[in-house]
């Protein structure tokens, strides 16, 4: 090096001013850059209110880019629905599917700030400023969907700023519920199972794992396959196969992760009687009952198991594995779909399984800062809401995908099939919108229901014979029957809708926690029952070490937060 | 490469080969060459050098909505959490093994193989066994995960199909949760997936070798096991060394895509990888700074390893890469 010093002096000077002057352009253009899409954001939004109220008739044709966070199917160029959508208000949509993981994605996005006009809600968003608020919007615009969340209004604004940020998908009923159909948290086991050992009553988890332990002796295979008693699923998000049975069984609604008793939150998993589940569990592991495979499982691999129809049983959220009943189906194996069945420890506690619906709150659409339509998308969706609108995207046309019989809203035979027809469903339904978008729930004002499933004349008419038998069976309407009639909600339920603000400790303590579980609890389920113990005591330590602290007091000050808030109408 | 050229431009001084003072009329002179060099200096300075600002997110609590000067400065703060949490110390030992498990089994497998084909006679076969050895490499790792993960099933997996066929376990082994073969696993599947492709530059290199060289062993009366260690190994070294001192700088890197993609709770204390541990607390929680403090020590680390390596190569008097 040292006799080259002047000459390498000169080239390194040169090289220092080259990138000097480049990295001073690159900021330079960058400022310019997010200054102008600034000012850009701002200005389209108030012409565009300007032309919109001018012009209410003439129709212009806009795009929505949309980015859904879960995987899902373009819909087919020709869908009618959308096609209708684009006739009637100009609008069509771009939709973007998530692909991998959630949490990956909207980081690369926020990081790069590189957002479409409407994402699905998540706090990581809303924390990362993405999310324009949407009040003045509302009331400017928007007077169908004020009146549609009047009663909700104050349960959507953050908690953080007060502002709201995003439209609840679900939770927002007009009136009365309608309950055949649950697809809540519960203990399920395939309609074969009951049949076979003639309806009993199956209340509490003993009897439960009872049934399944009888019921594997007597068919080590079926179909061919390996029986598999019960199925735990515990993979990335998809956590609470194995996390969320205890508070049930002690007769709790769901929390997520803690149990409110008289209005304050506790942490629940190191707790005695979630000890007690495992210790069942690991028991049942030690009768083989137990997929061996259950914790090193991705989710594809257990909706591949359920749809075999190899699984007694499992704990679960029924819309988590809809995709494995729906094959079933297909099969034709209607005595290997699932009921639901809400069991307690002991007979003397009360089910809390079964739900009155909360407003479904971080989910649902926001509008994004980078929305140049912002107008235009809430006045799209203020249309979208009134009840015309609703009853073509719940139940489609009059007279293609459904009839009307003195004012009663029916399905042919043809259109029950079509209905539920994965394919035909891309080309004739707007599923990707309807699912997050705001939505009517309940009955329409001509009394029929919002929801084609949920209309009493359809449940009745689409259940299958194998379904009837049970049912009568059991001398019941509906599996919804074997539930609990739930009382009012607290007014600061749900817990698990906390958010518990991104690189928080609370959400820290979160995540060191899912780690501990993840790790501990299948490992004390696996371990030789005298191991049990140990195993356990190891997992109560680990977890005392967490900050457990910081999670259950953010909890807590948001329940006081909710309380205050939200019974203040 | 700018030695030679300079030498033919500009040959008013022979004698003086190497140092060359820089001077306005040298640089008139090789005007053509420098404004040719402009746009690769432009790109490696954009891509290479001003990505480097913003390491400052590190040393700050990062809010992406924010502009930079509105963004609150923590000094250490990341960098703390990060080495002083009870994981940190576990991540970095996985990292480091597996790492060091890829690049060791990588290193003698490739070699071995690149030996082991360059005896075969018949072209058409060598061809053939090294098409098939190196087609894995383009495949994607999630799809070689799941093909990992089915073969390593206990229900059907292969591997547990030919153990109990070969009666050497009586029951299937459930292969991916137990820690103590996670490492082998990881190795394994680097192994499968890249040992062809690795090949082809040795492969390259034995090419190189002056014939002549193997005809005097013969006449000497060395054996095929004699000519491979004294001509063919001897005349790869070069190609040896510098490989595995690039390859010592990425030692760190081996650890995301197959860790994150076959690991599970079970396995946690064995499987995870620094990059998942920044992915879980600092991209997942959106805590950007944490995982670019996670990402500067990774480099830090890396050149440091790769400076090290270069170091001793220098000093056992071998080839060096700087």
């Amino acid at each position: 090096m040292g006799g080259k010093s002047k000459s390498s002096m000169f080239k390194l000077s040169l090289v220092t001013l080259l990138s000097l002057s480049l990295t001073l352009a690159g900021c330079g253009g960058n400022n310019n850059n997010s200054a102008a899409t600034k000012e850009e954001g701002n200005k389209p939004a108030e012409t565009a209110a300007g032309n919109t109220t001018g012009s209410e008739e003439k129709i212009e044709p806009f795009e929505i880019s949309i980015f859904l966070g879960e995987a899902g199917q373009q819909p087919t160029p020709d869908n009618k629905i959308y096609k209708k959508i684009k006739e009637e208000t100009g609008a069509s949509f771009n939709f973007e599917f998530l692909a991998g993981d959630l949490k990956q994605k909207l980081g690369v996005m926020i990081a790069g700030q590189d957002y479409p006009d409407l994402m699905t809600a998540n706090t990581q968003l809303t924390a990362a400023g993405a999310f324009i608020p949407l009040e003045d919007l509302i009331e400017e615009h928007a007077p169908n969907l004020k009146a549609h969340y009047a009663d909700y209004w104050n349960m959507m604004k953050d908690p953080n700023d007060g502002h709201i940020y995003t439209l609840p998908n679900y939770g927002a009923y007009n009136g009365k519920m309608s309950t055949t159909y649950y697809s809540g948290p519960a203990f399920w086991i395939q309609k074969a199972i009951l049949k076979d050992a003639g309806y009993p009553q199956v209340k509490t988890l003993d009897e439960y794992f009872d049934l399944l332990v009888k019921y594997k002796e007597k068919n080590p295979t079926i179909d061919g396959t390996p029986t598999i008693g019960f199925e735990i699923l515990n993979n990335d998000w998809r956590n609470w196969g194995l996390f969320n049975a205890p508070q049930h069984l002690i007769g709790h609604p769901n929390d997520g992760g803690v149990v409110v008793k008289d209005n304050v939150a506790e942490l629940f998993a190191d707790k005695d009687y979630a000890k007690q589940y495992y210790q069942k569990l690991n028991e049942m592991n030690g009768l083989g009952i137990i997929d061996q495979e259950a914790f090193v499982q991705n989710y594809d691999q257990y909706l591949a198991k359920l749809s075999s129809g190899a699984v007694l049983g499992m704990f679960d959220q029924h819309w988590n594995f809809q995709k494995a009943e729906d094959s079933l189906s297909t099969q034709n194996k209607i005595e290997r779909t699932y009921v639901g069945l809400p069991l307690v420890y002991d007979t003397n506690t009360k089910d809390y399984y079964l739900d009155r619906p909360a407003l479904n709150l971080n989910n649902g659409f926001g509008i994004t800062v980078n929305a140049k339509n912002a107008v235009k998308i809430i006045k799209l969706m203020d249309r979208m809401i009134q009840e015309d609108w609703q009853k073509v995207l719940t139940w489609g046309i009059e007279g293609e995908d459904y009839i009307v019989e003195n004012g009663r809203f029916m399905r042919t035979a043809e259109q029950r099939v079509n209905a539920v027809d994965a394919t035909w469903k891309l080309s004739n339904k707007a599923d990707a919108w309807w699912g997050t978008a705001p939505k009517m729930q309940g009955y329409f004002a001509d009394g029929n229901s919002t929801d084609a499933a949920a209309q009493p004349e359809e449940y009745k008419a689409g259940l299958k014979p194998y379904d009837k038998e049970i049912l009568d069976g059991y001398g019941i309407n509906s599996y919804a029957d074997f539930f609990s009639e739930p009382g009012p909600n607290p007014v600061a339920y749900p817990a698990w809708s906390i958010d518990l603000v991104e690189g928080s400790d609370a959400k820290i303590a979160e995540t060191k926690m899912g780690e501990l579980k993840t790790k501990f609890l299948p490992k004390a389920i696996l371990a030789s029952s005298s191991d049990f113990d140990k195993v356990w005591n190891d997992f109560v330590k680990e977890m005392g070490k967490v900050n457990v602290k910081a999670y259950e007091d953010r909890i807590n000050e948001q329940l006081k937060w909710r309380f205050d808030t939200w019974s203040v109408k | 490469m700018d030695e030679i050229l300079t030498e033919k431009k500009v040959n008013r001084h022979p004698k003086r080969k190497k140092k060359q003072p820089i001077t306005w009329s040298l640089i008139k002179n090789q005007r053509q060459l420098i404004w040719m060099s402009v746009p690769l200096t432009m790109y490696i300075v954009l891509f290479a050098y001003v990505p480097v600002w913003g390491w400052t997110m590190a040393f700050q609590n990062y809010r992406p909505a924010k502009a930079f000067g509105e963004q609150t400065w923590v000094g250490f703060k990341h960098f703390k959490f990060l080495f002083t949490d009870d994981n940190f110390l576990r991540v970095l030992r996985n990292t480091l093994a597996m790492g060091i498990i890829n690049l060791i089994l990588g290193f003698m497998t490739a070699i071995i193989l690149a030996l082991l084909l360059n005896e075969i006679k018949n072209v058409l076969w060598k061809r053939t066994v090294q098409t098939i050895s190196y087609l894995p490499h383009f495949l994607s790792w999630i799809i070689v995960t799941g093909i990992v993960a089915t073969s390593l099933s206990v229900g059907d997996g292969i591997i547990n199909v030919v153990l109990m066929k070969l009666h050497l376990i009586d029951s299937p082994i459930l292969w991916l949760s137990e820690g103590k073969y996670f490492w082998g696993i990881v190795g394994a599947s680097h192994i499968w997936k890249e040992v062809g492709w690795s090949t082809i530059i040795y492969l390259a290199a034995i090419a190189s070798i002056d014939p002549a060289l193997y005809e005097a062993a013969e006449i000497d009366g060395a054996n095929r096991y004699r000519r491979m260690f004294n001509v063919t190994l001897p005349g790869i070294k070069a190609t040896i060394v510098i490989l595995l001192i690039m390859s010592v700088g990425h030692v760190l890197d081996v650890g995301f895509e197959v860790p994150y993609l076959l690991g599970n709770g079970l396995i946690m204390d064995w499987s995870e990888t620094i990059d998942i541990f920044v992915l879980k607390y600092g991209i997942a929680q959106g805590n950007y700074s944490l995982a670019t403090a996670g990402g500067i020590f990774k480099t830090v680390v890396s050149v440091t390893l790769l400076l090290l390596a270069n170091w001793t190569s220098k000093r056992l008097g071998e080839e060096r890469l700087l």
